[in-house]
């Protein structure tokens, strides 16, 4: 029992570094219709930077955490405008094609800047030992779960409270339509990637945080996307549960059944998704009245 | 009017009626010479010229592909969605040059388009679509227009918090003109408002357009295949074959005019159709049913 309770509370914390990163996934896809392949390099670029800031400045946690925020906002800045942009109204496979291509520059960019070694994120915190229950977990795992949570609360609301929130919606349905209303998809899709790049930043951190800084944190893209196509591609706050999920479902399978099977559970879980409820488990369905 | 109640006219205009009078009515709009060509190959509209005034109600008729809809597409700056491009010619509203603006700067100065079929935002509910139409407003403003939309359409304050994509066809086209006049527009381009409507629901519809112009002032441009339905309300039409101007004149004058009657109204020349055709149809219709 006490096992699978281990098991279970750690499959959170990893689910919601997972979470994270698939609603920046469900995020992009809903304001512009793409997959943004690089996602998971996004994310490995503020953990590095991160860590470059730590290694200046030591046993400040909050500088390090603002700086890596504020850079995660030029990265998803600059991407928008500097790759995305030129490629607006071309077909959505040569744009994709863009963000796989954008995908293996920053990845070598990651060795080029900084090196091949994993290295240890020590921003002096997130190392203590909480107990819950008979529970060992780690500050960061609990910070991360609480994060995952004000996430999908903020996104929650700004989807339906927000102008911007709601344009982006209305963007994502008709962007013709939303064109004829003045509103600037252009716009749109710039607080898009810039808030995508952010959560997906700060996923990064926190893997960091609780594994290293490495080359192969690109993976943790790779291991989100299930996540998103579990909750709903277009989904920003099923994608975050889904990653849960994941997590947790990656965990008891290593678990229970060998540790070997845990990389290839999430695509096992999506594909059954799929062949059950093919828009995700929060995925809208397309209204068909007209 | 009473200082508390809040004219609709003073709510849906950007600066009240006292800028409306001081400077020259707004809402006029010229095309001069347009020529529109899609995916650089495919002529839609060529040499078309066209002019509204101020206050007007315009239609402008022509069948399935004739340009309407590529006309309004390049007025409201959205030709681009479809590799579509202006080679020539000069669209200015209000005196500004807007062949090159941009959709939301068109919407800025006061021209507002409710597009061919309806184009909700499905997923949204009626509110958050009025809303969007109002995205360049603030708050304020935006509460104002809304009470006059629901003045204008009971219907939509009983449905706000509903849908829009479960919507009926008219309650949802009630909400595309709702949402377009969110903008607090001088100028609205209706394309196909009656399109797949019931007549009691197209005449509501028209009352509400011939309102919007009588009432608050809007200038109308209505693109229609229903020709009888908006001579019925225009001051002046325009006919558009295969993207060309053939025809325009007040509504009286196309009305009357032998070939519009025939291809448009559906009254034919001699005033009685033979009664071969008769039996013609006649024998199609029981072989359908």
């Amino acid at each position: 029992m006490q096992y699978l309770l281990d098991q279970v509370i750690s499959g959170i914390a990893v689910g919601a570094i997972y979470g994270l990163v698939a609603m920046g996934f469900a995020l992009i896809y809903k304001a512009t219709g793409l997959v943004n392949f690089a996602q998971g390099e996004m994310s490995m670029i503020t953990a590095y930077i991160a860590w470059s800031i730590a290694g200046t400045v030591s046993g400040n946690p909050w500088l390090v955490v603002g700086g890596a925020l504020a850079a995660s906002v030029v990265l998803g800045l600059a991407i928008e405008r500097v790759v995305m942009r030129p490629m607006l109204g071309e077909p959505v496979f040569a744009t994709v094609m863009v963000t796989i291509g954008l995908a293996v520059v920053l990845r070598s960019a990651t060795l080029l800047i900084w090196d091949a070694y994993p290295h240890a994120l020590d921003i002096g915190a997130g190392r203590e030992i909480v107990h819950i229950g008979d529970t060992g977990v780690r500050s960061a795992q609990l910070a991360v779960m609480a994060t995952l949570l004000l996430a999908l609360g903020a996104f929650w609301a700004f989807f339906r409270y927000s102008r911007i929130g709601k344009a982006m919606r209305a963007v994502a349905a008709d962007e013709r339509a939303a064109k004829l209303m003045g509103i600037s998809a252009a716009r749109i899709h710039a607080v898009a990637w810039t808030a995508s790049s952010v959560i997906a930043g700060i996923a990064g951190v926190f893997s960091a945080l609780l594994y290293d800084v490495s080359p192969n944190m690109f993976h943790v893209g790779l291991k989100s996307f299930p996540a998103t196509i579990l909750g709903g591609l277009d989904s920003v706050l099923g994608s975050g549960f889904g990653g849960v999920i994941i997590g947790v479902a990656e965990n008891l399978a290593a678990g229970y059944l060998a540790p070997s099977v845990k990389e290839i559970t999430g695509f096992i879980v999506i594909i059954a998704m799929l062949m059950i409820r093919p828009f995700g488990l929060f995925g809208e369905r397309e209204i068909e009245r007209v | 009017m009473s200082a508390t109640s809040v004219p609709a006219e003073t709510a849906l205009s950007r600066d009240g009626p006292q800028a409306q009078t001081a400077q020259a009515r707004r809402g006029s709009l010229e095309v001069r010479n347009l020529q529109v060509v899609y995916g650089s190959a495919i002529e839609a509209i060529r040499d078309v010229s066209i002019e509204v005034e101020p206050g007007q109600i315009v239609a402008l008729l022509g069948s399935n592909g004739a340009g309407k809809s590529t006309l309004l597409k390049a007025i409201s700056g959205v030709l681009g969605e479809e590799e579509g491009k202006i080679e020539s010619g000069v669209i200015s509203y209000d005196g500004v040059d807007v062949t090159a603006r941009s959709a939301d700067e068109i919407v800025r100065l006061g021209l507002m388009q409710v597009p061919e079929g309806r184009r909700l935002f499905a997923p949204l509910s009626v509110d958050e679509n009025l809303d969007m139409g109002g995205y360049i407003a603030d708050t304020r403003t935006l509460a104002k227009r809304r009470a006059v939309v629901f003045e204008l359409f009971p219907r939509l304050a009983e449905r706000r918090r509903q849908i829009s994509g479960y919507l009926s066809g008219g309650e949802q086209q009630m909400v595309a003109i709702g949402r377009a006049l969110m903008a607090g527009p001088d100028f609205l381009a209706l394309d196909e408002p009656s399109l797949g409507l019931a007549p009691i629901v197209i005449e509501q519809i028209y009352a509400v357009i011939r309102r919007l112009n009588r009432d608050l002032g809007l200038t109308v441009l209505l693109v229609e295949q229903n020709a009888q339905r908006a001579l019925g309300i225009a001051n002046y039409g325009y006919i558009i074959e295969r993207g060309r101007i053939v025809f325009d004149g007040t509504a009286a004058q196309l009305e009357k005019n032998a070939d519009v009657r025939e291809f448009y109204l559906g009254v034919s020349g001699s005033g009685q159709k033979s009664l071969r055709d008769v039996k013609h149809y006649k024998r199609r219709k029981r072989w359908l049913s």
